[in-house]
């Protein structure tokens, strides 16, 4: 079918070619730029740390080791179990620290309290510490991931 | 040949070339008008006075400021302890941006007070509010770069903020911090910032929002300009600009001794696997903000609490944004009622602003 009246003018036509490819040269700036801005920054897998360093941990108490760029907390419990935590607050992203004698976990941003399982009980922190798996192999302690084999 | 007729002539040739005496013609014949509302036509030069000061002594820090996770906190410390003046330079750097933003706090609700943002100057407000944005930027980026525990908690906090914005929020954290953590890389990245990338728009933003000032001239009060009065004008050339020298020098009287007499702190570097401090706070003009984000409970209805805070601020800030538009009908009850949520927002925002620090 064969139109009367052309739906735009000639220059129309050509502004809008040359507008739109002058648009999708300039996206395809952006696209290198925007992959330049944002680094890729992976979460370790797992870490693999000496376990002779926690061994000699009281009952009751955390010791700090680097899971990537976060602080992690490896906790012995009272019954003499290990656990690992990562020890950034759920609200704001504030390193949290463990208070023996409360046997809780604290952040002093905005004063979020966790018990010692982790779980958010007090203040603003909408969800528990993040638990990662620890296992002890031999003189190895290795932490990951939940999801990782 | 007379050394008078010289001078004309590399006027001249200047103007030719320039076409400078237009704007001379229009500061000579530019009046300030005269009514008891004139004193905070002084808040926009006392902002000025103190951005150049930023300028200046920003200028000067850099010189011995390294922004990397090694240098940074001993850098500053080198500034406050080995550097002839240094200390008073960074002090006068600190205090400055407070007294900046104090200005700028006073600027902003003078005007939505006295309603000066109404026709024609919508677009003046709109980028008043962009400077107060960037100037906020500016105090945020500036405060980790001493990189100690108390501006690393902080940084962690205010760039978390972001993240509870959907769908760009996530993207928005990743930007500023350079990855999923603070890290050494944030550092950099808000060196940039602040010495950079805000500049730049300080300095745009600036010169629409003189360029507006001046094509629309002084806003006139409310009542007088119904009444069609004719209000007293006062020369701004030489006249204004005496009075204003005079503020000028005693804000500067002011910040110098406050500068002397309290320099900042400055705390052990960093440690990015550290439990944050006890006490920690952001700068004064952030902690309603903070008193905020602290009383909002973990949940509500099963929506995080934080979320619901930050999505209430944002909708707060692009209200106070387009206020000209919302207060369109200035002398009539809505436009009274717009005056009397300026007033409620000062006692808000005093009121969590002291309770955050009892």
């Amino acid at each position: 079918m064969k139109l009367k009246h052309s739906l735009f003018t000639r220059r129309q036509f050509l502004n809008g070619l040359f507008g739109g490819w002058l648009g999708a040269l300039m996206v395809s700036f952006l696209y290198p730029v925007m992959k330049f801005v944002f680094p890729p920054t992976k979460e370790p897998d797992q870490v693999i740390l000496h376990f002779s360093d926690f061994k000699d941990m009281k009952q009751n108490s955390v010791k700090v080791f680097s899971w990537g760029n976060k602080p992690g907390l490896v906790k012995k419990n009272k019954n003499g179990s290990y656990w690992a935590f990562v020890a950034v607050c759920t609200h704001l992203d504030c390193n949290v620290t463990y208070i023996p004698e409360q046997r809780k976990f604290f952040c002093a941003c905005h004063d979020g309290w966790y018990d010692e399982n982790g779980t958010n009980i007090g203040g603003p922190p909408p969800r528990p510490l993040r638990r990662l798996i620890l296992i002890i192999r031999g003189e190895d302690l290795i932490i990951k991931r939940e999801g990782v084999k | 040949m007379n050394l008078l007729g010289k001078k004309e002539r590399a006027q001249s040739w200047f103007d030719e070339r320039f076409g400078i005496s237009g704007i001379v013609k229009f500061l000579r014949e530019k009046k300030i008008p005269q009514h008891k509302h004139s004193l905070w036509y002084y808040t926009g030069s006392a902002i000025m006075l103190f951005f150049v000061i930023q300028v200046i002594t920003g200028f000067m820090l850099i010189f011995y400021y390294n922004p990397t996770l090694a240098e940074a906190n001993k850098s500053v410390g080198r500034l406050m302890t080995e550097i002839p003046m240094g200390w008073i330079i960074r002090s006068i750097h600190s205090w400055s941006s407070s007294f900046m933003i104090a200005f700028a706090f006073i600027h902003l609700l003078s005007i939505w007070i006295t309603k000066a943002y109404r026709r024609p100057r919508e677009l003046t407000w709109m980028s008043g509010v962009f400077l107060l944005g960037v100037t906020l930027a500016f105090g945020f980026t500036g405060y980790l770069l001493p990189w100690d525990d108390l501006s690393l908690s902080a940084t962690k906090v205010g760039t978390d903020i972001p993240r509870s914005i959907p769908i760009v929020g996530v993207w928005v954290t990743k930007l500023l911090r350079g990855g999923e953590d603070v890290t050494g890389d944030t550092l950099t990245r808000f060196f940039g910032f602040h010495v950079c990338i805000l500049p730049v728009f300080i300095f745009i933003l600036l010169a629409v929002h003189v360029y507006l000032i001046q094509k629309l001239g002084m806003s006139l009060p409310l009542a007088a300009e119904r009444r069609k009065e004719k209000v007293k004008e006062l020369p701004f050339w030489p006249n204004f600009v005496y009075r204003e020298s005079v503020v000028w020098l005693i804000l500067l009287g002011i910040l110098f001794t406050v500068a002397i007499f309290l320099p900042p702190s400055l705390d052990k570097s960093a440690d990015l696997m550290a439990p944050a401090p006890e006490g920690i706070r952001p700068e004064w003009y952030f902690l309603f903000l903070f008193q905020i984000l602290k009383i909002f409970p973990a949940k509500i209805l099963f929506i995080n609490g934080d979320t619901v805070a930050i999505l209430l601020i944002l909708l707060a800030f692009i209200l106070f944004f387009f206020l000209p538009l919302l207060d369109n009908k200035p002398s009539e009850k809505k436009g009274k009622f717009i005056t009397f949520l300026a007033y409620v927002s000062i006692v808000f925002a005093v009121v969590m602003t002291v309770w955050s620090l009892l």
